[in-house]
């Protein structure tokens, strides 16, 4: 946990307690911020989102358990799941006019919050996979894209796509997992 | 690559993978949800994923995020100390007194008329009032109003939850109307009341399943 602040803030968050809360925010709401705007593309909708996230992590933040990973990944895991949210119950999929207005990819943070062996070991899977799955998987890990929206952006039938990522998935599991 | 089935073990692992990757339209992603909620084989796949593409989470930027604590503290804890009236305040008291003395008058009496046991436990609102609910007490019932804005959208409706310190939430019902009454005795100082958005029919795992749009802290004993 030493090497953990995050997680340990949100374990004070379960004990109620609000300063924790506070430091929280101020220490992680830059980074859920940029998870919000990428899958949102919008600015009022991802700050309207990030307060859902903090109501959600106050609430739930009992549920923690830093055994099972780092506080910052359960962050980002509650973010990303009220982005997709938003994003399917909009009920609408992006055209390509749409998707070509999001820029392409966001400059990397000065500051690392994940571990450098942990990301540097995933770049090496994704380097197992064609690189058009690949690109599909980071998609729609990144930018929020449904089905629906990869298999227009890569010109294939839905099906085909599903069967494609859940291929990938698999084969990235063999890769990452020790 | 073949197009053989998957194994039932890796249909699981890829539709666990799938839920985190965030793919799936509504009504899938609805199911899965479901399913993570009732299977707890299930939600370790999740979480096993969510920790596998961790390692992706480097390529999100950091975007300076504005203040939004004031406005999430007000929905957490309602009660937290606000900001000194200003004169404002003081300005409406003065116009009431001289404007519109009978409507103060009236109002006075409309509250000692109500019945002593109608207390407000909690008023559910958003920051702006657009949406608001007020759940009062009467003996062991509780009485929801909502005294501002409109129910959910079309295939969707407002559930309440209560929640005690440290336990799950618990659903009061389903917002439909304007009104609801249940059965359900005054809930305590400390706890929390919600309400989230569910697809029609209400939360079909008996926890909430949408974003929970409002939260409120019962307000203690008057």
């Amino acid at each position: 946990m030493s090497d953990d602040p995050i997680a340990a803030l949100i374990l004070r968050c379960a004990a109620q307690d609000r300063v924790a809360f506070r430091t929280l925010y101020r220490d992680s709401s830059a980074k859920l911020m940029g998870v919000l705007l990428r899958i949102l593309k919008e600015r009022a909708a991802a700050e309207d989102v990030l307060q859902e996230v903090y109501t959600r992590v106050w609430l739930r933040a009992g549920r923690y358990d830093p055994t099972k990973g780092r506080g910052m990944t359960w962050l980002i895991a509650i973010a990303r799941n009220l982005a997709i949210d938003r994003l399917r119950s909009r009920m609408e999929t992006l055209d390509d006019d749409g998707l070509d207005a999001v820029p392409d990819h966001a400059p990397r943070a000065e500051t690392r919050l994940v571990a450098m062996g942990e990301a540097r070991r995933i770049v090496d899977c994704f380097a197992t996979l064609e690189p058009d799955r690949a690109e599909a998987v980071r998609g729609a890990y990144l930018e929020g894209l449904s089905y629906l929206d990869l298999a227009a952006r890569h010109a294939v039938p839905l099906n085909t796509m599903r069967t494609w990522l859940r291929r990938s998935l698999l084969k990235l599991k063999e890769c990452l997992d020790p | 690559m073949t197009d053989t089935p998957l194994t039932p073990k890796d249909a699981d692992d890829a539709l666990a993978a799938e839920y985190v990757l965030g793919v799936q339209d509504l009504t899938e992603r609805s199911a899965t949800e479901a399913r993570i909620k009732s299977d707890p084989g299930f939600s370790a796949l999740v979480v096993a994923w969510e920790h596998r593409l961790a390692g992706l989470n480097d390529d999100f930027a950091e975007v300076p995020a504005p203040d939004l604590l004031p406005r999430i503290e007000a929905r957490l804890f309602p009660e937290a100390p606000r900001p000194p009236r200003t004169g404002a305040g003081f300005g409406l008291v003065r116009w009431l007194s001289g404007a519109a003395a009978g409507v103060l008058v009236l109002i006075v009496a409309v509250a000692t008329v109500l019945p002593p046991q109608q207390a407000l436990v909690a008023v559910l609102a958003t920051a702006d009032n657009r949406l608001a609910y007020e759940v009062r007490s009467q003996g062991d019932t509780l009485r929801v109003t909502r005294v501002s804005g409109l129910p959910a959208g079309e295939g969707r409706v407002h559930e309440l939850w209560v929640i005690a310190p440290g336990a799950a939430p618990v659903s009061l019902g389903l917002l439909e109307g304007e009104t609801l009454v249940v059965n359900y005795p005054t809930p305590l100082p400390g706890w929390s009341m919600a309400v989230s958005i569910e697809p029609e029919g209400g939360s079909p795992t008996g926890a909430p399943t949408g974003p929970v749009i409002l939260v409120a802290q019962v307000l203690g004993q008057a």
